[in-house]
């Protein structure tokens, strides 16, 4: 195989507490197809960026060839034949193909000769399998198509050394078939790709060679021969089970959420859940673990009234409530954390009080049929504020100013205040520190033992073994397998979680 | 390649720039304008002193500094309501002249009503034309997500258009030698004017929208809803508020608001209808309603700075300036105060090459 | 609370400029030449517009160059709307004793404003109400008209001529009118062809009405409007054009045989005179081919001998008086005597015409 072409030596990338790449080594040869994969959050992503000149690392060398290079911004990175396909492609949609691949040519002449980059893409995209219309425009095309673009892009501007962020999450299974193809295609011609994933299946039918990343570090380098499913399980997740928190047991209570073989599209109109049915009891937390955009959002909001089911029911302490408005579904004690605390759950640029109460200002107490009464809001602002410690100037200031744990911690609290019957949290801690983190849990476990029915979704294996009392996993919008916390295993719920249930076939086309 | 400055995002909008932002804004546009004036070899001082002059130094500028202001008002009041929840409702110029249209009919039809009955009457048909003017709008783009802004916009036309049909046509004064001119309202339909002035009541609808509008927007449970929807929809939807209706009542109401300016404009000034009642108020006020943040109250001070502007704008003239000088005057502080708000948000860090290159994030 | 700041701030801007203006006010009293009798006019475009208030300009022009004694000053661009009767009272506050509103849509405000000040005398262009201080003064501008009807009767060849028109009112149907009696004396076959664009003042779009009109066959274009657009979209597509309000031959040579132009100057400076030496009276001014208050603009290089001649016939005989343009038999688009033989329309009847005569194509909107 002889030298590699690029060496990434040491690599240290941190952010403000975080340390997202940690004295990290890589090596890319030339003709092989090299999978990054780990869990989110790993900092595989980090360091690609760092490798296609988003990010200047705080630490670490960057060699091509042998010789170390420092980039400073993408465009050195193209220079040295390292180009990056992002998952959000960077594609002028009202252009067409052949405007957006040779947008970045500089000639001498003022005027693009289009006719003669068309004819020339044609040829150059055959050489690679990539069949491209150039005079398409871009927004008449598939994701999968546009995905395509964007490597022709990539490779026309002479990249050596092609990065692909998680992307197969966007395409459909014929779609995912056709990239692996052209992928192969191109290493075959001597280029080197590089594929982030989580996907262990995808590893399993494309890699020539991986490197498993956790929590920032490299936790190992498998050769083609060496892969097999359990062994990257153990790589990617591999952990002690971490002691529970300290809790007393709730006795069995009635069931408060119901969900019985629930269908549901996500945004791209593509189906999100599978038949999903699950069964939340009082006083219980069930954590559902699960690679991201296994149908968690649209989980959490089929419950919550924001997403309509196409098929099966939602019952709520034995009431049909499926497709309610979400106004029904908070009037009916209906909690929900999502995922998107800025986007979603708080208004960032509002103050204080008026985030604390999105959820109950129709209450009567807070506002007549027409005015608010903004002495009740006032005092239950601040009684929220001193009864969950949170430390502000003042109440009057954008609650954007605070930081993520606070946060975290004055939603949950407004979300608790409303005495909810069933609480649904998605992903609480992400972003949060230690201790943020602490007591955001210790807030869901009092919450639990005021017997609400808790669902937990998280990617965060620790997280849900410290604090659900049932768990069990998301994937492909169904919820595979269910296990008391106390049997269960680590190394089976990372199965699951990468696809290779008993049942769910491994549909990546085979090699 | 790379310049050594760069913006870096203050995590407080600093206080400081608020204030000397508008100021400074306002001050380098009329610098800015004075050089241009120098250069055409006119002595600035005297053109802007005559400006003012005209309009605020004496009683019957000032009052139709106010006359002026209240068209502008109105429909700022208006366009502001629905600014706040971040629909571009652009459509006020059509909705005014509907407005007025609306009122007109009354007059027009049963011009023996005595005043206590028209002058209501003209209120409320105004209000309702306004409100009915932004309903399809409102419709298409509650159900549909249809685009506000262009609909609104082509309202506008449709709008004015209309009116000059019914003045061309039907509604023509039978008197007026075919002259596109309806008849002179009765007495009964003219709004009261403040003593010898020009002053109508209109400046108290103005008045007291703006208090309801000051209290709706703090203190309403209306208020609170405009306000998340208008910074987040997804927020507003996980919150349980009803979005759609909330679309339908802004618009509805943002409609009503410069449907009334119509009417208090035909009826308080022109006291018939005729095209070109308004010379773009429903335009400028866009620019009223965004210098003034959307803040009721600063809404009545930027329509009488704009009075004040075209007031003493004409007067200028008298020094052999050209009119459009006020135009640009107007041009150059919006210029200056909307490329200001940067320094509001950002601060500038002059950094050294290799700083220039970390990252961002 | 950001708001908050933002009040405070224009607050002290508005004081600011209270300030400001407190002191301009007082500077303005100086002591001026203030003998001189101040003449004010205002216009509705701009006084650039090569069209109806340039044509006023020119007038004002001829003015002081005739009486140096007479100060003028002119406010251009005034809407018809709120803002005339305000800068027509601030006129007078700043001393100007005569006034000439020069649009119909001032009629309103000038009446308004001479209630208040009975010394000031009030000259009214092209509107029908009058006061005791308030005159009308128009021209007969259709004689004009017809006189270019006959120029562009003689030139088509496709018997379709063009007419870009501003908009439905009794002013622009007498114009069309008499241009078209002025095409069929000379050319009965041949037709005018109208497009409304309900703009006096929109370059854009007279042009492109005159490119539609000619796309649609005709091959000269007559014109109602303030500024040349529909004259070079004839000279751009090779055609010929009729000009209006002043000599547009300047901004379209190739095209424009011809204009229908007004001649203020001359008027201005009689009523000034007038004015001055106590006779003035109100009253309602028509003034016509006889005055030298309409005329045609000198012919283009295109213009045939035989042409002119005709021309010359007609513009005596309205010179003399005897007969004028809706002079029967006229009929209308229907065909329906309108005007019997020999006999001549009243002013009244021309002043609120709305009927168009035959050989108009076309539609009055109603």
């Amino acid at each position: 195989m002889g030298a590699p072409f690029i060496k990434m030596q040491g690599i240290v990338k941190k952010f403000p507490g975080v340390v997202a790449n940690d004295h990290i080594d890589l090596d890319i040869y030339l003709g092989e197809i090299h999978a990054l994969l780990g869990e989110n959050g790993s900092g595989k992503s980090t360091l690609m960026s760092v490798l296609a000149g988003l990010y200047k690392p705080t630490a670490g060398k960057i060699l091509i060839n042998g010789v170390e290079k420092k980039f400073g911004s993408p465009r050195d990175a193209i220079a040295n034949g390292i180009g990056m396909v992002h998952q959000h492609f960077k594609l002028v949609e009202p252009l067409t193909v052949a405007e957006n691949i040779t947008m970045a040519e500089r000639e001498g002449s003022f005027w693009l000769k289009l006719g003669k980059y068309e004819h020339e893409l044609i040829q150059f995209g055959a050489k690679y399998g990539l069949s491209v219309n150039p005079s398409a425009l871009v927004w008449q095309l598939s994701v999968g198509e546009k995905q395509r673009v964007e490597i022709l892009r990539i490779l026309y501007q002479g990249s050596q050394v092609l990065i692909l962020d998680e992307p197969t999450a966007v395409l459909t299974p014929q779609e995912t078939c056709e990239l692996f193809e052209n992928l192969r295609t191109m290493a075959n011609e001597g280029c080197a790709v590089i594929f982030i994933t989580h996907k262990l299946n995808e590893v399993q039918a494309l890699a020539d060679r991986v490197t498993v990343l956790r929590g920032g570090k490299v936790t190992g380098v498998l050769q083609r021969d060496e892969i097999e499913t359990k062994r990257l399980v153990r790589l990617m997740v591999g952990r002690d089970v971490v002691s529970h928190y300290d809790r007393k047991n709730v006795s069995d209570g009635q069931i408060v959420l119901e969900i019985d073989r629930v269908n549901a599209l996500n945004d791209m109109g593509l189906p999100g859940l599978n038949g999903l049915s699950l069964v939340v009891r009082e006083g219980e937390i069930l954590g559902l673990a699960g690679v991201a955009g296994n149908g968690q959002r649209e989980l959490a909001e089929v419950i919550a009234g924001l997403r309509k089911t196409t098929m099966g029911t939602v019952r709520l302490r034995g009431e049909d409530v499926t497709n309610l408005s979400p106004l029904e579904m908070i009037r009916r004690g209906v909690g929900y954390v999502p995922e998107d605390r800025m986007g979603m759950g708080l208004i960032p640029e509002l103050n204080i009080t008026d985030n604390l109460v999105l959820k109950c200002y129709q209450h009567p107490r807070f506002s007549g049929r027409w005015l608010l009464n903004n002495r009740e809001i006032y005092n239950k602002s601040t009684q929220l504020v001193e009864q969950y410690q949170v430390k502000i100037p003042s109440l009057e200031q954008p609650i954007k100013l605070l930081s993520g744990g606070n946060m975290q911690r004055l939603l949950l609290a407004r979300e608790i205040a409303n005495e909810p019957k069933l609480m649904v949290v998605v992903y609480p801690v992400r972003g949060l520190d230690v201790g943020a983190t602490e007591a955001v849990h210790k807030l869901l476990l009092e919450l639990r033992l005021r017997r609400t029915a808790i669902l937990l979704i998280s990617e965060d294996l620790d997280e849900i073994f410290k604090l659900a009392d049932r768990v069990g996993v998301l994937s492909r919008g169904q919820v595979v397998g269910d296990f008391n916390v106390e049997d269960a295993d680590v190394e089976e719920i990372g199965l699951l979680m990468a696809g290779s249930a008993k049942g769910v076939e491994n549909d990546v086309c085979p090699r | 390649m790379f310049v050594p400055v760069r913006l870096e995002k203050r995590l407080v909008p600093s206080p400081v720039m608020r204030i000397m932002v508008p100021l400074v804004s306002v001050i380098m546009a009329l610098v800015f304008c004075g050089i241009f004036l120098a250069i055409t070899g006119r002595d600035p001082l005297e053109v802007y002193a005559a400006m003012f002059a005209g309009a605020l130094g004496s009683a019957y500028g000032l009052s139709e500094t106010v006359v002026k202001a209240i068209p502008l008002m109105l429909c700022a009041l208006g366009i502001s309501v629905a600014f706040r929840m971040q629909l571009w409702n652009i459509g006020a110029e059509g909705q005014f002249y509907i407005g007025a249209f609306a009122a007109t009919w009354l007059p027009l039809t049963f011009p023996n009503l005595p005043g206590y009955v028209m002058i209501p009457g003209m209120i409320l048909l105004g209000l309702a034309a306004g409100a009915m003017w932004a309903f399809i709008p409102a419709y298409l783009r509650a159900k549909s997500n249809v685009n506000e802004i262009i609909t609104t916009l082509m309202f506008n036309y449709v709008g004015i258009l209309l009116v000059d049909y019914f003045v061309y046509g039907p509604w023509r004064d039978p008197k007026g030698l075919n002259f596109p001119l309806t008849a002179r309202f009765a007495d009964a339909a003219i709004l009261p004017t403040f003593g010898a002035s020009r002053i109508h009541i209109g400046i108290v609808f103005a008045l007291v929208l703006v208090f309801i509008l000051l209290v709706a927007f703090k203190y309403s449970r209306w208020g609170y809803e405009i306000r998340v929807i208008g910074q987040s929809e997804r927020a507003a939807a996980y919150a349980g508020m009803n979005i759609q209706r909330s679309i339908f009542y802004v618009m509805l109401i943002s409609g009503a608001i410069s449907g009334l300016a119509g009417m208090a404009e035909v009826s308080g000034i022109a006291g018939r209808l005729q095209p070109g009642l308004s010379p773009g108020y429903g335009y400028t006020a866009i620019i009223i309603a965004w210098l003034s943040k959307l803040n009721p109250l600063a809404i009545v001070l930027v329509s009488l700075l704009f009075g004040v502007l075209q007031v003493g704008g004409y007067l200028v003239q008298t020094f052999g300036v050209p009119a459009t000088v006020a135009s640009m005057v107007q041009g150059a502080i919006l210029f200056f105060v909307v490329g200001g708000e940067i320094f509001i948000n950002y601060s500038i860090k002059i950094a050294s090459r290799k700083e220039a290159l970390t990252e961002n994030d | 609370m950001k708001n908050r700041y933002l009040v405070f701030l224009l607050t002290l801007l508005v004081a600011t400029v209270f300030v400001l203006g407190g002191c301009g006010s007082s500077k303005d009293k100086k002591p001026a030449a203030e003998s001189k009798l101040k003449v004010a006019f205002v216009y509705v475009g701009p006084v650039g517009d090569a069209g109806w208030s340039y044509a006023h300009d020119q007038g004002r022009q001829y003015l002081i160059s005739k009486m140096p004694d007479v100060q003028t000053t002119i406010i251009e661009s005034v809407p018809e709307g709120a803002d005339a009767e305000r800068v027509i009272t601030q006129l007078v506050e700043q001393g100007h004793k005569i006034i000439f509103t020069t649009s119909f849509g001032y009629m309103d405000p000038t009446i308004n404003v001479a209630k208040k000040y009975p010394n000031v005398v009030f000259m009214h262009c092209s509107g029908y109400k009058t006061a005791a201080n308030v005159g009308t003064y128009f021209g007969r501008i259709y004689q004009s008209r017809y006189l270019t009807g006959i120029v562009a009767g003689k030139a088509t060849k496709t018997n379709v001529v063009g007419y870009v028109a501003a908009h439905p009112i009794p002013e622009v149907v007498r114009g069309i009118n008499a241009f078209t009696l002025g095409v069929r004396s000379v050319n009965p076959n041949a037709k005018v062809k109208v497009i409304w664009t309900n703009t006096w003042y929109d370059p854009a779009k007279e042009k492109q009405a005159g490119k539609t009109l000619l796309d649609a066959g005709a091959d000269v274009i007559a014109q109602h409007q303030d500024t040349p657009g529909p004259q070079q979209a004839a000279q751009e597509k090779g055609k010929l054009g009729i000009g209006y309000n002043t000599d547009m031959s300047k901004m379209a040579p190739k095209a424009v045989m011809t204009s229908a132009v007004w001649n203020w100057g001359p008027y201005y400076v009689k009523i000034v005179d007038a004015v001055k030496k106590g006779t003035w009276k109100s009253g309602q001014y028509w003034g016509g081919m006889n005055d030298k208050i309409v005329d045609i603009a000198p012919y283009g290089p295109m213009v045939g001998e035989d042409t002119k001649k005709l021309v010359d016939t007609a513009k005596k005989k309205l010179a003399e008086g005897k007969w004028d343009v809706f002079t029967g038999p006229v009929k209308d688009q229907t065909g329906k005597v309108v005007v019997k033989d020999g006999q001549k329309m009243s002013d009244a009847d021309m002043l609120k015409m709305n009927w168009f005569v035959e050989g108009v194509e076309g539609t009055i909107p109603k």
